[in-house]
């Protein structure tokens, strides 16, 4: 069976004026390095600083060509921005990484995942998820896990994850001690996390005649100095622990509700 | 305090394929505090990795702002997943819908790709498999699985 012809083709309405998209499809030898430098002095003439080479269709590539993708990589890189790949097969992934590769260009699933890393390096977009839970405690450590497992995901160091799901469990803990309980009353929580914080909010519905108990809970303590809890004092502990462990922290109580909002910054 | 069966848990995510390890793992957590054991809870995850897969790959028209929205209403008996996109590309949107019909008429439900043997997974590991695209092309896919030891 003789190898497909080389086909190339450059898009760029991915929705960011800095992206484009290189298609290259067939057998990438060396004879199609002329092609391929054909392609990027086209790119370069653009404004376009971040450049995707989708290689779903690729059969295979030659060292000489990775060698000619390094060098336009490194002009993106300088112009601020970068080449990865996407669609890898198996096959190309494993050759790649074995020449080292790995080492120097991204490796995507597909063009969005491209995207979406694009947007969070260099537009420092967020992500977010919703969770909304029905008020039992038994439910928590699944959420502060996924919280969790979330932030690692996205890069954050294990001591960061760590107190992040303290955080979580601290306020979600709160929540469903002091909100109202039962299968209508859910507990709400919206993690947005970016590459330099996470913004948590926890929302929970609660009594009206337990405002003024749930104000004076989530007053400072007053004992000793600034949010210092006693050694005999049996409540306010949790709240203490997230001051500590966050970098900001209000708590909103109203006759309908409690929302805790915390932002933890990235810290490793 | 012990679970009042049934109850929902309801996931807002974004359109983005790297969140869905952390979503099968939630998940898979949530079933077995709610007493069904690892297996059930793991043959879940799958469930739930190939609708979520599915939703984000072909259910989000091209566009990674977009959210998923996952509920599981959890009984004692069986988890009912309902997972609900913002519909896909014309030519993604008759491919569900071949799926649809031929669901409906018990035939094997199509493999338009290498990877695509997802729905037909998700079948295996079922007790039903509900889809439907309603006027505006939102996708909803509706699963029901149930414990095993009842």
């Amino acid at each position: 069976m003789g190898n497909s012809a080389l086909k190339m083709e450059i898009s760029s309405d991915w929705g960011s004026a800095e992206i484009a998209v290189l298609k290259v499809s067939g057998f990438l030898d060396f004879s199609g390095i002329a092609m391929l430098s054909k392609f990027f002095d086209r790119i370069a003439e653009e404004k376009w600083s971040y450049v995707i080479v989708d290689l779903v269709g690729l059969e295979a590539m030659c060292s000489a060509a990775l060698g000619e993708f390094m060098g336009y990589r490194k002009r993106f890189v300088e112009r601020g921005g970068s080449l990865v790949f996407a669609g890898l097969s198996g096959n190309i992934r494993s050759k790649l990484t074995l020449l080292g590769a790995n080492k120097i260009f991204s490796f995507y699933q597909d063009v969005r995942s491209a995207i979406n890393a694009y947007k969070w390096d260099y537009k420092k977009q967020s992500k977010s998820v919703a969770i909304s839970f029905p008020a039992d405690l038994a439910l928590v450590p699944p959420i502060r896990q996924f919280a969790s497992r979330l932030v690692r995901q996205k890069g954050y160091s294990v001591k960061d994850a760590f107190r992040i799901e303290t955080i979580v469990d601290e306020v979600c803990n709160n929540a469903v001690e002091h909100g109202l309980g039962g299968a209508e009353n859910t507990v709400d929580v919206r993690m947005s996390v970016d590459k330099e914080k996470i913004d948590i909010n926890v929302s929970n519905k609660s009594a009206p005649e337990k405002v003024a108990v749930l104000r004076e809970l989530t007053k400072p303590q007053t004992r000793g100095t600034g949010n210092h809890v006693g050694t005999d004092d049996k409540r306010g502990r949790g709240l203490a622990l997230i001051r500590m462990l966050s970098n900001d922290m209000d708590v909103d109580i109203t006759e309908h509700g409690t929302t805790v909002h915390v932002i933890k910054l990235r810290e490793e | 305090m012990d679970l009042i069966f049934p109850y929902t848990i309801s996931v807002r995510l974004p359109s983005d394929l790297e969140i869905i390890p952390s979503i099968r793992k939630f998940v898979s957590e949530v079933l077995q505090v709610s007493g069904f054991s690892a297996k059930f809870a793991f043959r879940s995850e799958i469930i739930i990795d190939a609708i979520c897969n599915n939703a984000i790959t072909h259910g989000s028209a091209g566009n990674a702002d977009n959210e998923v929205e996952l509920a599981c209403v959890i009984h004692r008996d069986r988890v009912e997943v309902v997972v609900k996109d913002s519909g896909g590309s014309p030519a993604d949107i008759e491919k569900l819908k071949e799926a649809v019909r031929r669901n409906r008429l018990g035939l094997p439900l199509p493999d338009y790709e290498a990877g695509g043997m997802g729905l037909e997974i998700v079948k295996l590991l079922s007790e039903t498999i509900d889809i439907t695209v309603d006027e505006n092309n939102v996708t909803s896919i509706h699963v029901v699985r149930k414990r095993e030891d009842a």
